[in-house]
C-alpha cells in the first residue's frame, strides 16, 4: 500500500504542493495555466507555519483507522481494501461534515464555493506516476513509500 | 567536480552534440537540467512578489492579494516591466559602448570599413559631411546624445529611423521613448515597492522600452558596428565543433560587443604575433566563435578570414566547446557567458579574461577594455594566452568531434547583402511572395534554451514545420547557432522545404533558413520588414510576416519581444513569459495588443500547432492584401 510520507524538516513552505493539487483537479490545466484565483481552486494539502518548529506540511494520511470513514453516516467515505486509500463519493455525501469535525489532522474541509461537498485527497486517482504534489516538491519533503500494514 | 553531477543530460535537436555532451566527464547546463526540473508554480505564473520585507507574497486561493494589497495583475505587470527594463538596459549598454567606440575610432582616424553603412546612417541622420571620420564621429555623437537624454525629452533619432506609420501610431499611444538609459531607470523606479500598480500603464511602458531597445540597442548597434567592422557579405562557412583547429592557439569569444575585439583581431594575425605563437609550437592564433559575438564575426567573416575559424555553437554549446580541451582562453565582454564555464576552465586550465565588468566571471582576470590602451592591452592578453597554451597543451586531454557541424552554412545575410543578392531591389522577393512561391516570412529569433523539449528542440522543429509550409525563415540570435549546426542553413536543406519554397531555394542555391547572425540582427530583420512594407506601401502589421522566439531565454529577449509587439507583428513564444497568473496580462498580450499596435502574442510549445497558427495568420494577411 502506498502512502505519502512527510519529512517536515525538508519543507521550505514553497506551496508547490498546493499548486500541483489545484492543477491536478482543474481539468486540462498545468502550472502555467492553473487558475489560482478561481472559486474552484481548492487545495487538498496545507502548509502551516509554526513559530519555533518551522513549516508543517499537512496531508491526508489515508489512516489505517480513518476517523473520517468511521464518522461518515452516508457511506460517502470508504477505505479501499486494496489500495488502502480513503475514497470519497460526492454523490453519497450528505454534507454533514462529521468527517471534517473528526479528522485528527484537520485536513478535510467543506468546499469554499457552495459548501456542499468535502475537499479531500484522492491520491490523484492512483495515477501511475504518483500524486501530483509529490512530483512537484522540489525538496522531497513528501515522498510516496510502500508500507506494509 | 560537482558532487551533484548527473549522468542524465537533456535532449538536443543537435543529436551529435547531445551524444558529445552525454559522454562528457564535466558538468554542463545539459546535466543540470534534471536537478532543476521541478519548477515553482508561482514563479512560472509571475505571481510571486519580493519587493518588500512583508513578502515574498504569492497569490494563492487563500491569499488573493499581497500584504500591500497588490493583485496578481499588479504583481505580474511589475515583474514583467522590471524584466523588460533590465533587458533593455543590457542592449542599451551594448549600443552605448559601440557608439563610444565609434566616436573614439573616428576621432583617432581609425579604419572605417563599412562605407555603405556610414553613407546610410549619414542619410538617415541627415549628416552632411564629406570627411568620413568627421561624419562617423557626428553619427556617434547623435546616438550618444539621444541615449543620455532624460526620460522627459524624446529621443530625436526615433522619427528619423522608424517607419512613418509606426511612428505615428507610437505617438498616438504616447509611447515614444525619452532617453534610452533614463527609460530603463524609469522602468525600475515605476516597479519598485508601492509605486505603480496600473498593469496597463506598465505594459505600455514595456512597449516604449521595446522601441528604444529595438531601434537603438538592436538596429543601431548593427549599423554602427558595420561602419567599424565592415558590412556582412554572403558566403558559405564551416560551423560546429569541427571549426576548432588544434594546430593553433585557440581563443573562444563570448558576448555581444564585437567592436571591442576589432584591434585584437588585427593584432593576432600580424607577423610578430604569429612568430610568438610559432615559438611555442603553434601555427598562430584563431578565434573560435561562440554566442552572439561569434555569430557576428561569422556574419562579417569575409573581413576576418585569417583569424576567425568559424562559429562553433550557441550559448548552451559553450561548455561543450571548452570541454573539447582545445580552447586555450576565453575572452568575454557580455552575455551569454554562463557561470557554468568557470569550473570547466579551472579544470582544463583555460585562461579566462573579461573585457567588461558587466560580465565579470568569478575566477576570471578582469581587464576592462580601454580604447586608448588597446595596443598594450592586446599585447598583455596575447602574452597571457600564450602562457596558458604552454601550461595546458599536451597536459590537458583533447576530446574533439570533427564530425560535428558542417562546412556549408550560408552566412553573411543582412538587410544590405540580401538586397544586393536580389539585384539591389526587393522586387524579386515581393514578386515571389505575391505569386505564392514564398507564402510568407517568419523571423525565428532569439535565444536557445534547454526547456520546451530540450536544447534547440522547439526551434528546430518549428522551423522544419514552417519551411514545409513554404514559409521562408530568417533567423537571428542563438537560434541561428542551433539551426546552422543541424544543417538547416545549408543549401541542401532546401529538400526539407515545401515544393514551392524548395524550387525557389534550389534555383537560387540558398537554404530555406537565412542566417542573419546574432540576436542584435533582429534589428536587421526590422529593417528588412520596414523596407518590404515601404516597397509595397503598407504598414508592418499588414505584411505576411510573423515573429517567433520559440526558446526565448532571458530578460533581453523580453525587451526584444516588446519591440516586436510595438512593430505590430504577431509574436510566438514557446513558453509564457511569467505572466499567465494575470488575466489582464493575458488579455493585453493576446487580444488588446491587436488594437493597440497590431501585434499579438501567441504561446504554444507544440511545433506543429504553433506552425499551424503562424501559417493561418500569414494566410489571413495574404487575403487581406488580396494576394
Amino acid at each position: 500500500m502506498k502512502r505519502i510520507i512527510i519529512d517536515r524538516e525538508k519543507c521550505d513552505g514553497c506551496l508547490n504542493c498546493n499548486i500541483a493539487c489545484i492543477s491536478a483537479h482543474e481539468e486540462g490545466s498545468n502550472f502555467y495555466t492553473v487558475n489560482l484565483q478561481s472559486p474552484d481552486a481548492e487545495t487538498r494539502n496545507f502548509i502551516k507555519f509554526d513559530v519555533g518548529k518551522g513549516y508543517l506540511p499537512i496531508f491526508c494520511r489515508h489512516c489505517d483507522e480513518p476517523e473520517c470513514v468511521l464518522s461518515c453516516m452516508s457511506g460517502a467515505l470508504e477505505k479501499d481494501p486494496v489500495s488502502g486509500h480513503v475514497q470519497y463519493d460526492e454523490n453519497k455525501c450528505a454534507a454533514c461534515y462529521m468527517c471534517v469535525m473528526n479528522c485528527p489532522f484537520g485536513v478535510l474541509k467543506p468546499d469554499k464555493k457552495n459548501r456542499t461537498k468535502v475537499i479531500k485527497c484522492d491520491f490523484c486517482d492512483d495515477k501511475p506516476d504518483g500524486p501530483s504534489c509529490v512530483k512537484a516538491c522540489p525538496k522531497q519533503a513528501i515522498v510516496v513509500k510502500e508500507v506494509n500494514l | 567536480m560537482n558532487s551533484n553531477f548527473s549522468c542524465k543530460t537533456c535532449a538536443s535537436a543537435d543529436k551529435k552534440l547531445e551524444t558529445f555532451i552525454s559522454n562528457l566527464s564535466v558538468d554542463t547546463s545539459h546535466h543540470r537540467m534534471e536537478g532543476q526540473s521541478i519548477k515553482c508554480g508561482f514563479g512560472l505564473q509571475g505571481i510571486c512578489c519580493r519587493l518588500c520585507s512583508n513578502g515574498p507574497c504569492r497569490i494563492t486561493p487563500d491569499g488573493p492579494k499581497g500584504v500591500c494589497g497588490a493583485t496578481a495583475d499588479t504583481i505580474v505587470a511589475r515583474n514583467f516591466l522590471r524584466a523588460v527594463s533590465a533587458g533593455s538596459g543590457c542592449y542599451i549598454h551594448i549600443v552605448e559602448n559601440t557608439a563610444l567606440l565609434l566616436k573614439k575610432t573616428a576621432a583617432n582616424k581609425g579604419a572605417i570599413k563599412g562605407k555603405i553603412a556610414l553613407a546610410k546612417l549619414a542619410e538617415i541622420f541627415e549628416v552632411n559631411e564629406t570627411d568620413e571620420h568627421v561624419c562617423a564621429e557626428k553619427i556617434a555623437d547623435l546616438v550618444l546624445a539621444d541615449l543620455y537624454k532624460p526620460d522627459y525629452i524624446k529621443m530625436e533619432l526615433v522619427e528619423k529611423m522608424a517607419y512613418k506609420p509606426r511612428f505615428d501610431r507610437w505617438k498616438e499611444l504616447g509611447i515614444l521613448p525619452g532617453g534610452a538609459k533614463s527609460e530603463v531607470f524609469a522602468g525600475v523606479v515605476k516597479t519598485s515597492t508601492n509605486l505603480n500598480s496600473d498593469p496597463v500603464d506598465m505594459y505600455l511602458n514595456c512597449l516604449k522600452l521595446g522601441i528604444s531597445t529595438g531601434l537603438y540597442g538592436l538596429t543601431l548597434t548593427n549599423l554602427l558596428n558595420d561602419v567599424m567592422l565592415g558590412e556582412p557579405s554572403i558566403r558559405l562557412a564551416p560551423v560546429g565543433l569541427r571549426v576548432i583547429d588544434t594546430d593553433y592557439i585557440n581563443i573562444m569569444i563570448t558576448g555581444h560587443q564585437h567592436s571591442m575585439f576589432a584591434y585584437l583581431q588585427e593584432r593576432l594575425i600580424q607577423e610578430d604575433v604569429i612568430e610568438k605563437a610559432k615559438a611555442v609550437g603553434a601555427k598562430g592564433f584563431k578565434l573560435v566563435g561562440c554566442t552572439c559575438v561569434g555569430q557576428d564575426l561569422q556574419l562579417r567573416g569575409e573581413h576576418y578570414k585569417d583569424v576567425f575559424n568559424g562559429h562553433a555553437g550557441n550559448n548552451f554549446t559553450s561548455e561543450a566547446i571548452l570541454a573539447t580541451g582545445a580552447i586555450d582562453a576565453v575572452l568575454s565582454e557580455f552575455n551569454c557567458t554562463l557561470p557554468g564555464i568557470e569550473p570547466i576552465c579551472d579544470e582544463l586550465k583555460i585562461k579566462q579574461i573579461c573585457l567588461d565588468d558587466v560580465s565579470k566571471k568569478a575566477n576570471a582576470e578582469m581587464k576592462p577594455f580601454v580604447f586608448e590602451e588597446k595596443e598594450s592591452q592586446s599585447n598583455e592578453i596575447i602574452a597571457s594566452v600564450i602562457e596558458a597554451y604552454q601550461a595546458r597543451r599536451g597536459v590537458v586531454a583533447l576530446n574533439l568531434d570533427a564530425e560535428h557541424g558542417n562546412d556549408d552554412t550560408l552566412t553573411g545575410v543582412s538587410e544590405g547583402s540580401l538586397k544586393s543578392f536580389l539585384g539591389g531591389t526587393w522586387k524579386p522577393l515581393i514578386d515571389l511572395i505575391v505569386k505564392g512561391e514564398i507564402k510568407g516570412i517568419a523571423g525565428v529569433v532569439g535565444c536557445s534554451s534547454l526547456t520546451a523539449g530540450g536544447h534547440d528542440v522547439l526551434t528546430v522543429n518549428l522551423v522544419k514545420e514552417l519551411i514545409a509550409k513554404d514559409i521562408l525563415v530568417l533567423s537571428a540570435g542563438c537560434s541561428s547557432g542551433g539551426l546552422e549546426n543541424v544543417g538547416l542553413m545549408s543549401p541542401q536543406a532546401a529538400s526539407l522545404a515545401g515544393p514551392k519554397l524548395r524550387a525557389v531555394c534550389e534555383s537560387l542555391g540558398i537554404p530555406p533558413v537565412l542566417n542573419f547572425g546574432p540576436c542584435l540582427a533582429i534589428g536587421r530583420l526590422e529593417l528588412v520588414a520596414t523596407e518590404l512594407a515601404e516597397a509595397i506601401g503598407v504598414d508592418l502589421p499588414q505584411l505576411p510576416l510573423v515573429l517567433s522566439a520559440p526558446q526565448w531565454l532571458e530578460e533581453q529577449a523580453l525587451a526584444d519581444g516588446a519591440f516586436g509587439l510595438a512593430l505590430g507583428l504577431p509574436l510566438h513564444l514557446g513558453l509564457p513569459p511569467f505572466v499567465t497568473g494575470s488575466s489582464v496580462a493575458v488579455q493585453v498580450f493576446t487580444q488588446d495588443m491587436l488594437n493597440l499596435t497590431g501585434g499579438q502574442l501567441i504561446i504554444d510549445d507544440n511545433a506543429q500547432s504553433a506552425a499551424q497558427t503562424l501559417d493561418s495568420i500569414i494566410e489571413k494577411k495574404r487575403q487581406e492584401l488580396n494576394i
